[in-house]
């Protein structure tokens, strides 16, 4: 007998979403309405339900959070939840690590376009799990549980949940991994798989799955906070359905969705100007001598230029068009990862009032080129750490649409760009002696989230605050980290000089810290960031980019030596020309450019460095007033040579005050002198073009600027055609590499 | 009223706000009475003789008379907190802390920057910002050295950076020095290293100046918030030491006899000569949750939630089983601490709110500032200019034009409704009163969410709960905020303006000192011997320190009541709840009764978490609270009258506005219903101080403590 369809009105899931697609096309607004009807009727009650549901949503989260454990999810909040509609449309969401929002919706989609109604079947009370990045996710490591809800026998929508985890069980330890190259590298992966039912999880998926990983008791207990969650969002649904009715329920949610899609549209008529925004992003992949796998042994910079066309009607198109192509590498990126990165950075900066929902997915266009790292389509690629391609890449789009607000006088709102999150270390050890000898420790802490935002046009940046996946940034406490990774004791924790992109207005500044191996062994240790390029173009308006990051760790050290005399070691890097750590240590110092690298084996007393990353400038340094280049000296923001060399500023450090004091004569001078540099190094355009383009007819260009533009010119002919326009090449010209 | 001559007063509670003080005066026979006075933030003490002399000015006595039978004398003020708010406090302190920690207070903690926000704040990031820091970066020293995070030494102290540090921060001048290394709480050695060395280095430059050490402060881990706290104890609470003090005394001058205390943010009292004030600078919302514990005990209600609607915020505190949970993690000034804290949640929801329409999403938004004590467009004379809350409750005939605050600011009844109808209505394309009761329907909705979440966050039901409402506002919003949630009671005290006030009354006077342990409870029990003997060590070293805080106001220690208690988690997970112990001494044997408590804690807060007993237990803090008795006020009971209200308390009738269309309500004078009495909405009972609204439907009854009980 065929079973009865838990869609709407007889129909199945399948029919719903191909319905819902078929009216977003033909009629451009969500599911065919245009007229939001409930809130003309009765504008009080319609704001009155949403206000319940979000409320709903919000207290599911912050109960959950109580009941977790990893303490990724508890400290830093790396937690959220959301209501969908039976089509996998986010309806309300709560708070947390929204960039995950849209993620969920792409896995129900997934199960809905797979049939699952029909084999393995969608019954009340049952339980799905899914990490796939090819199927609604960004990494592994980000799990999310989804239960569908019923009403009578209908299917009236899902609640979904997502934790991030330290470990999902991938060829090294961590949650961001550098060493993974395939699919089979990344971990446990769950596509989409039903694993409990009777609002239980079953016990044989329990028991495989803490196998599969090497925090087993983090996934339990995650897995436990999830599901809870998403039940508690049930119980909600039922009490609102109780109050306002089934019928009122279901017309709601699609006038929530297109409200919200509104709400964008008449934000961007707002906010911006229509035309054509475009901006360049970069990120490395210095796996040439990092990798161990011979086919991994390659450097790459990735190509992440950005376009998003503002339309007249408010609407947004995006595009990647000229993206390169993807690599042996975890950088690779799923749609629901590039789908995810821009919604949280939309609602960050364009529609961050308290009504959003997939409303603002159906507002922006976009197309994410087949085959470029941003939509291999490739399953068996890795997708561990997307966010290396991902945060670079969208930098890019906060930069275009500032370029919009500056134009239509939202100077405060403007944000060049942000700090990647990172330097994101990770590893993990054996502890070899003290009251925890014999149990592993994980390196994973989530100061990550704690980066430089951009500068505005109007003030300097946040300092060691913003997450671009996760508006509630956090860096937690050292003595609260330490207890899940004590064998890597912290030595320093301290604001790092001139991390902070240069400008009238600087860009967020940041701290770096020292950690040395103790009472451990077996220990590993990696960790991922930007090194070689800029991301987002750095700076907007004569801002400069923040720094870069650099790897820097000592083996086989005297701190034993150091420590029993009462000798200084090093407590940071401040001017790496001249390190700390070679001034004070012996030992093997490795200091490399990039700072993405492959585990590395350390022992006790061996140290490490990372540094965590600050935000673009904004306008021209020299502008910046005074009292704030002091301010910048007196907190250690910035070194003298830099505020010499870069601001055209004179100053002397007063030992008794103990404070900086600027010679206002001095500095005009010196500023002057800059003015007069900068006259004589500019040139006219045309010379600046014709140098630019010897450096591709002279085969200047470094192999890894070749592979990006070559890749870019082979994935696209409409960017192939720009490109070669521009730089006025024949049709046929190809960037050759070796 | 010359008979009340004689009055003879049992307990004064005062409310030092930043403009104005309140004194709260309970008689012998438990009447009250409310004075108020201009604050005088240079010498706090003449405000409130002021204001105690207004509040028995009324029962034409003065303080020399009645005041030598006080028993009780709690203060609670704001005074601290306005000190770091407006950046007024000492910042002439020098902090020593591990070397390479140096900007620990600096770098502060990224929630600092949206903790406070709203929903669309902490989405938007531009609006995120870090609080300014309280001391000088130079003013930070520090030195070499680790404990680790198990409490062993990985890094001995470098003595002579130590010397070195102590040195700089003298010839600074700097007027205290806290310090602050990583893990003291584990093991306070190296602080107290330091302290040795900087007294020798203060003996030598001919100095003293107070050393204070965070494991001596606050024992708990966490740098961040245990630094802030450190520096904020310094930087705000201690320059008002002094004035705390003065006013004991000049009460006691004149005739008063009992001590002065302190309300805490944990809901005791502390004496002003406490070693920390820190816990008193939150007290301000505290005294209606130990008014809210008061009555649960009174009723005998287990679980009753308190909500509070003032003129810019609305707070929520539960108690469960009679219990007043505490947190440990809060925040001062946007600053995070770790001083224990009931548990109150607050959202910017008060009557003074502004409401407005924002044209890009076609809907009314609200907040997030407020009109204060400006009231609304409907106070002619405060130049307000944008529709609040109070102007829409005034249009829709809940509020008296004339009696508003007793008369005392006269409200104009057509300015707010052409405001209404200009800013909110026209756009909106509905009709003014409409507008009105959908505005107040969609911030009422906010705080039944608000206490919704609260409950439903622990587990619970709104059924398994009594609601208290209290406030200035609270008697006019409870029936909105309340509809559709099914609450098992609602009470509302005719005091309910002062409630807080009189919950101070109430407070005990305990001393509640922490530490934390780190203390685990494997699955097989090996560790259960070291487990004991550390707790019961602690336990023993917090009721000896609490002893001697009692020792030194002169209290005899013999009368205190030490409670142990402990926070408790499931090994891995990172959120603790604290339970009580029934034992002093916990043996092996009954280790489980403190586990099985956890359990069935854990089980009734988070219904929907599965217990995880197979992980095995965690034991995070050992709290001990030390309890000497006080007197405390008491609910006089009146005779029950006719359940008809007396002619004498109608004051006529008035139109009101609910659920879409105009009704005739009765109109109460509060003062003057007795008892016993019941009324039935539509209706408004008005007094001076606050309005009771009575919907269509729903009805009030006057118990025999004056206490309203609102059904549907």
């Amino acid at each position: 007998m065929l079973k009865k369809p838990i869609g709407w009105d007889g129909k199945t899931l399948m029919e719903m979403l191909n319905e819902s697609e078929k009216f977003i096309k033909e009629t451009k607004h969500y599911y065919g309405i245009d007229k939001l009807a409930l809130k003309e009727k009765d504008p009080f009650n319609y704001e009155r339900a949403y206000a319940s549901l979000r409320g709903a949503l919000v207290s599911s989260r912050e109960t959950a959070l109580h009941i977790s454990a990893s303490p990724i999810v508890k400290e830093i909040g790396e937690l959220c939840f959301a209501l969908y509609t039976p089509e996998g449309d986010s309806i309300v969401v709560s708070t947390g690590i929204l960039v995950h929002v849209h993620t969920m919706s792409e896995a129900i989609k997934f199960m809905i376009r797979e049939n699952y109604e029909d084999d393995p079947g969608i019954n009340p009370g049952e339980v799905f799990l899914n990490n796939d990045p090819q199927e609604g996710n960004v990494h592994t490591t980000d799990v999310q549980t989804i239960i569908p809800i019923f009403w009578r026998d209908e299917l009236i929508g899902w609640a979904g949940g997502v934790t991030h985890q330290i470990d999902a069980g991938g060829i090294t330890p961590g949650h961001d991994l550098v060493a993974a190259v395939s699919r089979f590298d990344d971990g446990a992966y769950y596509t989409c798989r039903k694993i409990g039912s009777n609002d239980k999880i079953w016990k044989d998926h329990m028991i495989n799955a803490k196998r599969a990983v090497r925090t087993p008791m983090y996934w339990e207990l995650d897995e436990k906070c999830r599901l809870a969650g998403d039940l508690m969002i049930r119980d909600a649904l039922f009490d609102f359905i109780e109050r306002e009715g089934i019928d009122y329920y279901k017309r709601f949610i699609r006038e929530a969705i297109e409200e919200g899609r509104r709400i964008v549209q008449e934000r961007v008529k707002e906010r911006l100007i229509p035309g054509r925004y475009r901006a360049a992003s970069f990120f490395d992949v210095p796996f040439k001598e990092e990798a161990w796998q011979p086919r991994a042994k390659m450097d790459k910079i990735t190509n992440e230029p950005i376009e998003i066309i503002v339309k007249e009607d408010g609407t947004l198109f995006l595009t990647f068009d000229g993206a390169s192509g993807p690599g042996p590498n975890p950088m690779n990126c799923g749609i629901g990862a590039m789908e995810g990165g821009q919604w949280v950075l939309l609602t960050q900066i364009l529609i961050y009032g308290d009504k959003v929902n997939d409303g603002a997915y159906f507002a922006v266009e976009k197309e994410y080129p087949k085959g470029t790292w941003c939509n291999p389509g490739d399953p068996y690629l890795s997708y561990q750490s997307p966010w290396g391609n991902l945060i670079p890449a969208y930098t890019g789009m906060m930069k275009a649409i500032s370029y919009g607000l500056f134009s239509r006088g939202y100077r405060e709102e403007v944000v060049p760009g942000y700090g990647f999150t990172g330097d994101a270390i990770q590893g993990g050890g054996i502890y070899s002696s003290g009251p925890l000898k014999g149990e592993r420790w994980m390196l994973s802490t989530f100061e990550i989230s704690g980066q430089g935002l951009g500068a505005s046009a109007v003030k300097d940046g946040l300092d060691w605050g913003y997450a671009m996946w996760n508006p509630e940034s956090d860096l937690g406490d050292v003595e609260t980290w330490e207890l899940f990774q004590g064998g890597i004791p912290y030595l320093a924790r301290k604001i790092k000089p001139n991390t902070a992109g240069h400008g009238k207005y600087r860009g967020g500044a940041n701290y770096a810290g020292i950690a040395m191996i103790a009472y451990s062994k077996d220990v590993d240790f990696f960790g991922a960031r930007e090194g070689l390029v800029f991301h987002g173009a750095g700076g907007m308006h004569g801002g400069y980019p923040h720094a870069t990051g650099y790897r820097l760790y000592a083996k086989n050290t005297n701190m034993k030596e150091i420590i029993e005399n009462q000798k200084e070691y090093p407590l940071w890097d401040p001017d790496p020309e001249h390190g700390e750590f070679e001034k004070l240590l012996k030992g093997e110092i490795v200091r490399k450019a990039h700072c993405s690298i492959y585990p590395v084996l350390l022992e006790n007393y061996d140290l490490v460095h990372f540094a965590m990353s600050g935000g673009p400038g904004y306008g021209d340094p020299l502008e910046r007033k005074l009292e704030l280049i002091k301010k910048d000296l007196d907190d250690g923001i910035y070194s003298n040579d830099k505020i010499l060399s870069i601001y055209g500023v004179v100053a002397n450090y007063d030992e008794i005050k103990g404070e900086w004091i600027i010679d206002e004569k001095a500095t005009e001078t010196r500023k002057n002198e800059l003015r007069n540099e900068r006259k004589e190094k500019s040139l006219p355009f045309n010379e600046y073009w014709e140098n630019e383009k010897k450096k591709i007819t002279e085969d200047k260009l470094s192999e890894p600027v070749k592979r990006m533009y070559s890749e870019s010119l082979n994935l696209s002919i409409k960017w192939a055609k720009e490109f070669r326009e521009f730089w006025k090449f024949p049709e046929d010209f190809q960037m050759e590499v070796k | 009223m010359l008979e009340t001559n004689n009055k003879k007063i049992k307990a004064i509670a005062l409310d030092t706000g930043g403009t104005m003080t309140d004194s709260f005066i309970i008689d012998e026979k438990g009447a009250f009475s409310v004075g108020k006075a201009m604050t005088t933030p240079e010498e706090e003490s003449e405000g409130i003789l002021n204001s105690i002399a207004d509040s028995l000015g009324q029962w034409n006595t003065i303080l020399e008379d009645s005041g030598k039978s006080v028993e009780a004398l709690v203060y609670s003020g704001t005074a601290m907190l306005n000190k770091l708010l407006e950046r007024k406090g000492n910042s002439n302190i020098g902090v020593i802390v591990n070397a390479g920690f140096e900007d620990t207070h600096r770098l502060g903690r990224a929630l600092q920057c949206w903790m406070w926000l709203d929903y669309s704040g902490r989405l938007h990031a531009r609006e995120h910002e870090h609080p300014e820091p309280l001391i000088p970066r130079k003013q930070f020293k520090g030195v070499r050295g680790r404990i680790n995070f198990w409490g062993e030494e990985l890094i001995p102290l470098y003595r002579d950076e130590t010397t070195k540090a102590v040195e700089e921060l003298l010839d600074m001048g700097v007027e205290s020095i806290c310090v602050c290394l990583l893990c003291s709480y584990m093991n306070p050695r190296h602080e107290k290293q330091v302290a040795r060395i900087a007294k020798k280095v203060m003996k030598k430059k001919n100095k003293d100046i107070p050393i204070i050490l965070s494991c001596e402060h606050n024992p708990v881990r966490g740098e961040t918030p245990r630094l802030n706290s450190l520096i904020i104890e310094q930087y705000a609470a201690e320059p008002s030491r002094e004035q705390m003090i003065r006013i004991s005394e000049r009460l006691k001058e004149k005739g008063v006899g009992a001590l002065l205390r302190i309300l805490t943010s944990y809901g005791g009292t502390i004496s002003p000569y406490h070693k920390s004030l820190i816990t008193t600078m939150v007290s301000g919302p505290i005294g209606g949750m130990i008014g809210t514990k008061f009555l649960a005990e009174l009723y005998g209600i287990k679980n009753l939630v308190s909500s509070d609607v003032g003129g810019t915020s609305f707070d929520v505190g539960l108690t469960m089983e009679k219990y007043v949970p505490t947190k440990w993690e809060s925040s001062l000034g946007r600053f995070i601490l770790n001083i224990p804290m009931i548990a109150l949640d607050s959202i910017g929801a008060g009557t003074g709110m502004y409401v407005r329409y924002n044209k890009i999403s076609g809907r009314l938004e609200f907040g997030p500032e407020s009109a204060g004590y400006l009231i609304g467009v409907c106070n002619e004379k405060s130049g307000v200019e944008t529709v609040t809350m109070t102007d829409c409750s005034l249009i829709l005939g809940y509020l008296n034009p004339d009696y508003f605050l007793g008369g005392k600011v006269p409200l104009n009844k057509d300015r707010a409704y052409k405001y209404i109808k200009e800013q909110l209505a026209n756009p909106l394309n509905t009709d003014p009163y409409r507008t009105a009761r959908g505005a107040l329907d969609l911030i009422e909705i906010n705080m039944k969410n608000h206490l919704n979440g609260m409950i439903q966050g622990l587990g619970f039901r709104p059924e398994n709960y009594t609601l208290i409402s209290f406030g200035g506002a609270g008697p006019l919003h409870v029936a909105g905020y309340t509809k559709d949630l099914k609450f098992e009671n609602i009470l509302i005290p005719e005091w309910a303006a002062a409630f807080s006030a009189f919950g101070c009354a109430c407070a005990e006077h305990s001393y509640r000192h922490e530490k934390s342990v780190d203390l685990i409870i494997t699955p097989d029990g090996k560790m259960d011997d070291a487990v004991c003997m550390m707790l019961n060590a602690t336990w023993s070293q917090l009721k000896k320190d609490i002893s001697n805080e009692f020792k030194k106001e002169g209290r005899d220690p013999n009368e205190m009541e030490f409670r142990p208690s402990l926070r408790i988690q499931y090994l891995g997970i990172l959120d603790d709840l604290e339970v009580q112990s029934p034992f002093e001494n916990v043996k092996i044997e009954d280790l489980n009764v403190l586990t099985n408590k956890y359990n069935d804690l854990f089980e009734e807060i988070f219904r929907r978490g599965s217990k995880s007993p197979e992980l095995g237990y965690h034991i995070t803090k050992a709290v001990g609270t030390g309890v000497v008795p006080v007197p405390k006020p008491t609910l006089p009971e009146h005779e029950l009258k006719s359940e008809k209200p007396s002619e004498e308390a109608s004051k006529g009738s008035r139109d009101l506005f609910w659920g879409g269309g105009w009704h005739e309500g009765l109109l109460w004078e509060m003062g003057l219903l007795n008892a016993g009495n019941i009324v039935d909405g539509p209706a408004v009972i008005e007094a001076p101080a606050t309005t009771l609204l009575v919907p269509p439907g729903f009805r009030v009854k006057l118990d025999k403590h004056r206490i309203f009980h609102m059904e549907v």
